[in-house]
């Protein structure tokens, strides 16, 4: 018998049997749709947690502080060599050394600065407004507007949502374009005196949002580096503690081990914070629930499988006569055990398409859990991957046809003169 | 030509040692039509499935056109009783929950005929049996008569030699079983096969050309056909 009618015959047999053959697949089903929902609420979860990542830091990004003192010792006796604590800053000399260290690209200081207002021209009004400086390349949600490699240009600024209003800009879509500027003061240590000023004038490239995936979200101005260093200069000129910084950022090349890299800075002598260790973290946490309600999925498949073992012996014992007639009729025994081979197949193929079926409704439920969990419009929690369900249902028939081996070695080995015996 | 040669079967072991078939030895010439006679446990159903390959006897030869099949691997046979060889049986096997098409095309998907020229060959053999009409029907609506042509149509459809037929109207009224009984001659004349009709109704066996009578496992008596040596 060719494979093409033995794969009808099958299933022609099953419809006769419709029932039992349902009853049989919904076992399956059970455990294809907890896997199923298993693997897509893991893929959702792991594309949500890397959005989370993205928005909150930068892979290739970390950031290096003085080491504070956590070796677990007891407190310095004072004496003759000791000088004027210093906690946590960094120096020229410092950022010399990390630059120095394999796979670091860049070494921005983290510059502290401050601005008096913001205001669109000299007739408009002013506003308070506090302005960051984007060392990384953390991907940020923007309203409207792009940044080039997540970084902003020389002269461009990021500007928040909020801000949009009092700016007089209808829409994020408009201020693109437009230009703001911002008057800074330079520190001045002598009190009284009028302190100098430096207006600086930004083309707004972007406009950043809120979203959930956004964990410490400011409403600010965001400007770059370059511009970030000069108004720093400006600011602090003429200071003690010129150059000296609270932190550095450092990237690390692409491709590299950022890990290995973390790693050598510490052992430079510094403390490093990498979103790496974050998100190692979170992924774990993922992978457990996952596999856990995966497991339970496999339980249900395990148990279903002594259903398919159970009807296929029904199946051999109630079509006897049938078996015994194709054996006169010159079947081989190996055609006999493929019919009830495939028969265990198309069971495994129902309850595999059933299961992922029923599975793949439970996307449309994707809306009510973002809006339940308040998250972002539009945030999939369920991510089902198609080839995810091909290989479930696939694997479901390779299972189906082990279970029925059994059953279908009973209908090959049976005896065509004991089967044909009437009375 | 068939040629059964000293075949011994015998079941079970030592005390509970029962022979079914003692030294049986005859031979049907080509295209004979052949009546096996006995009564129940006589051992003439055990002698139709050592012919036919179903069953391996200990001892003997069944020789069909020159080849001893007892000799042959259980896969040959498998090939050539679907390939010469046919059953008819007296409660019809046929499956009710299919069509009368699906039926027929059985013994055609085991003989691996290509679905091409199956089609043919299976309305061929519906109409041969007068059942054309009831391709589409399921087996289960037929009547017990209709059911027995079926098996008929399903049994010719592979042009067999050799035709056995198990006590084929033992189910059926004298009318119906008239009708069955024309079939099969017709088929064997027709087609030059080999009909060997297992059965205790004396009255079918007077119309084959051959009678073997057969009592506890022995050949009682043959009947040879005319003109046979």
């Amino acid at each position: 018998m060719t494979i093409r009618d033995t794969i009808r015959r099958a299933g022609r047999s099953l419809r006769q049997a419709k029932a039992r053959t349902l009853l049989t697949s919904l076992a399956i089903s059970v455990g294809a749709f907890t896997v199923t929902v298993a693997l897509a609420a893991g893929a959702g979860g792991q594309a949500y947690t890397n959005d989370l990542i993205k928005n909150n830091g930068d892979a290739n990004s970390l950031s290096v502080f003085a080491q504070t003192d956590q070796d677990d010792s007891a407190p310095k006796e004072y004496g003759e060599g000791s000088k004027a604590s210093d906690p946590g800053m960094l120096n020229d000399d410092d950022l010399k050394t990390i630059k120095a260290i394999d796979n670091v690209d860049e070494v921005t200081p983290l510059y502290n600065i401050s601005a008096m207002y913001m205001t669109r021209d000299a007739t408009s009004k002013k506003y308070e407004t506090t302005v960051n400086i984007k060392a990384d390349r953390t991907e940020i949600p923007l309203a409207a507007g792009t940044l080039k490699n997540n970084e902003v240009g020389k002269g461009d600024v990021v500007v928040a949502e909020e801000y949009l209003e009092s700016l007089g800009f209808k829409s994020a879509a408009e201020a693109i374009g437009k230009t703001i500027t911002v008057r800074f003061e330079k520190s001045s240590l002598v009190p009284g005196q009028k302190a100098e000023t430096l207006d600086k004038t930004f083309k707004i490239a972007a406009v950043n949002k809120k979203t959930s995936t956004v964990l410490r979200y400011e409403e600010a101005l965001t400007i770059s580096t370059a511009d970030g260093k000069s108004i720093h200069d400006f600011q602090s000129a003429g200071q003690a503690k010129n150059n000296s910084y609270y932190g550095v950022t450092v990237r690390v090349a692409e491709n590299a081990d950022v890990k290995a890299t973390q790693t050598a800075i510490e052992n430079a002598g510094y403390t490093v914070f990498s979103l790496q260790d974050l998100q190692t973290a979170l992924f774990q946490f993922i992978d457990v629930v996952q596999y856990g309600a995966a497991g339970f999925g496999f339980l249900a498949i395990l148990a279903s499988i002594f259903g398919i073992i159970n009807t296929q012996y029904i199946s051999v014992l109630e079509r006897t006569q049938q078996i015994g007639l194709m054996k006169a009729l010159g079947a081989r025994r190996k055609d006999v055990g493929r019919l009830f081979r495939y028969e265990a197949a198309w069971v495994g193929f129902l309850g595999g398409i059933i299961g992922t079926g029923l599975a793949l409704l439970t996307n449309l439920l994707n809306p009510w859990i973002a809006s339940s969990m308040e998250l972002e419009k539009g945030t999939e929690l369920l991510k089902f991957e198609p080839l995810t369900s091909v290989i479930l249902v696939v694997s479901l028939m390779v299972i189906a046809v082990v279970a029925g081996y059994f059953p279908a070695r009973k209908a090959a080995k049976l005896d065509p003169i004991e089967a044909l015996r009437t009375e | 030509m068939i040629e059964v040669k000293n075949v011994t079967k015998t079941y079970g072991k030592k005390h509970n040692k029962f022979t079914a078939l003692n030294d049986v030895s005859f031979t049907i010439p080509d295209g004979a039509s052949v009546a096996i006679l006995g009564k129940s446990g006589s051992g003439k159903s055990t002698l139709m499935h050592a012919m036919s390959g179903l069953d391996r006897p200990e001892a003997g030869e069944v020789i069909i056109d020159g080849k001893d099949i007892l000799k042959l691997k259980t896969r040959q046979i498998d090939a050539f009783r679907s390939h010469k060889m046919s059953f008819i049986f007296q409660s019809f096997f046929v499956q009710a929950n299919e069509s009368c098409y699906d039926n027929v095309s059985l013994p055609l998907e085991i003989a691996n005929v290509s679905p091409r020229t199956r089609g043919k060959k299976i309305e061929a053999a519906l109409s041969a049996v007068e059942l054309a009409d009831k391709k589409k029907s399921r087996a289960r609506d037929l009547s017990g008569g209709q059911k027995q042509r079926l098996a008929i149509a399903r049994a010719i459809v592979n042009d067999p030699k050799v035709l056995f037929a198990d006590e084929p109207t033992g189910n059926l009224d004298s009318v119906t079983g008239d009708v069955i009984e024309k079939l099969l001659f017709d088929y064997a004349k027709n087609h030059k096969a080999t009909l060997i009709i297992v059965t205790h109704d004396a009255e079918l066996a007077a119309k084959c050309d051959m009678q073997i009578h057969i009592k506890d496992g022995k050949i009682e008596s043959i009947t040879q056909p005319k003109g046979a040596k």
